[in-house]
């Protein structure tokens, strides 16, 4: 849980920059971001995890250091921005030109006009697709028990292995993560309210 | 001031002896959800890898911590020399050899296996042609059953989890998972399954280390402990408590 909400913030902002990078074209940063993109989309998950935590020590020795918790954080970051980059590139192309032209005539920079009317109301459009992204990421954090983090789904799997209750422990971790995700849900409708007011 | 400088040097120096007197620490790796080797019941961790390593890390005086990851992780673990040592049924192959120095091998097994009860058509390992047969990922018994497959159709179908449930429903028709911890699933699991004749291919499994000086070092000493808990009969007291017969000889 805690793997989710760091990544979370940490993939958002990096997602936002990314997604403002290609929405400019950057010279450079854009295909930069562009191979980003296209790396953490095009391989799974697991694989990212594996080279992020067992393969980069192999060239950087110093690496053996970093914890798997912090190595799970930045894997979930990664590979869940550049989903996010996407969604919000989206967003951003979808708030009409003519606010962003509107902006530029007042004499804002484009940085500005981004900060101030741009990404806000494309926090709007974004929010619910963000949502879904960081609900996969919740559910993705089982997965860091093949570097060594043990959480829920690695703890259910170690005592169904010894009580052989598969179906009751597999049951009560469904519900759990159902009943995780329907609190967020609810922060969803709460923001989505909060961003709607000007409308 | 020089008295606190004293004082500072004092203290420095009980730092470092007292750091020079504490015990070190082997990291051992494990899945722990190999029941019974290595498992968890109530949120504590026990089996017989954990029994064993209490007792090794008993006789070396020094302190054990155990590294619960996904059995797909472990070897990463091992290489990147976050753990010192995986104690998780590894058995001792070449391609292991080649790469690691396993200590003294201290639990002999077979492969087994496993069929749904009542299907009485299969009776081991030469009735497996044109089946499905399950394996855990990660595990040899694989290359195992691609060594006896000599027309090669036999389906492997590989789990990370749930091959038991899976051979239980009928979905694959046999698994092949080690004698021991065969016997202890049909036993203890509410599941209908049953052993398919003998077991093949005996083999023995040990706890691989890499090979550096240090770590070779380590290696050796777990080996006189072996051998020391073999002469007083320590490790068959630890096996026979988990499953009632002596696993650590051939």
């Amino acid at each position: 849980m805690e793997m989710a909400l760091w990544g979370l913030v940490f993939s958002l902002i990096l997602a936002i920059g990314l997604a403002v990078v290609r929405t400019f074209k950057v010279p450079v940063l854009n295909q930069l971001a562009l191979l980003f993109i296209s790396f953490f989309r095009g391989t799974p998950l697991l694989v990212q995890l594996f080279l992020l935590y067992y393969g980069l020590p192999r060239i950087f020795p110093i690496l053996v250091s970093m914890d798997a918790f912090t190595a799970a954080v930045i894997g979930l970051t990664l590979h869940f921005a550049a989903y996010k980059a996407e969604t919000i590139r989206a967003a951003i192309m979808s708030v009409d030109r003519t606010q962003m032209e509107a902006s530029l005539s007042i004499g804002m920079t484009n940085m500005q006009a981004m900060r101030r009317i741009i990404l806000p109301q494309a926090a709007r459009i974004a929010t619910p697709s963000l949502m879904n992204h960081f609900i996969d990421m919740i559910k993705s954090t089982s997965l860091a028990f093949t570097l060594g983090v043990t959480e829920i789904m690695a703890k259910t799997q170690m005592e169904a292995s010894s009580s052989f209750y598969f179906f009751e422990s597999f049951l009560a971790v469904a519900l759990i993560y159902w009943a995780i995700v329907s609190v967020f849900t609810q922060i969803q409708v709460r923001l989505e309210i909060y961003l709607n007011k000007a409308y | 001031m020089k008295k606190i400088i004293l004082a500072a040097i004092m203290l420095a120096t009980t730092t470092v002896a007292t750091l020079a007197n504490a015990q070190t620490t082997i990291k051992v790796g494990m899945s722990g959800n190999y029941f019974p080797f290595t498992f968890s019941k109530n949120d504590e961790l026990q089996g017989f890898e954990v029994d064993l390593w209490r007792e090794i890390a008993k006789r070396n005086d020094s302190k054990v911590e155990f590294v619960t990851v996904n059995f797909s992780g472990l070897f990463g673990m091992l290489e990147t020399g976050r753990i010192d040592t995986i104690s998780n049924q590894i058995t001792i192959t070449d391609a292991r050899t080649a790469k690691y120095a396993f200590s003294q091998p201290y639990v002999y097994d077979g492969a087994q296996v496993v069929v749904k009860k009542g299907n009485d058509s299969i009776k081991g390992i030469n009735d497996l042609s044109n089946k499905t047969v399950g394996v855990n990922l990660g595990s040899n018994f694989a290359d195992l059953l691609r060594k006896h497959d000599t027309n090669n159709d036999i389906t492997i179908k590989t789990y990370d989890t749930g091959i038991e449930r899976d051979v239980a429903l009928g979905r694959t028709d046999a698994f092949v998972m080690d004698r021991l911890s065969s016997v202890e699933l049909i036993n203890k699991s509410p599941l209908p399954l049953q052993l398919a004749g003998p077991t093949f291919d005996t083999f023995a499994n040990a706890m691989p280390f890499l090979k550096n000086e240090k770590q070779l070092a380590l290696r050796d000493k777990v080996n006189a402990i072996l051998d020391s808990m073999r002469q007083d009969g320590s490790l068959k007291t630890i096996s026979v408590k988990w499953f009632a017969t002596d696993i650590t000889v051939k």
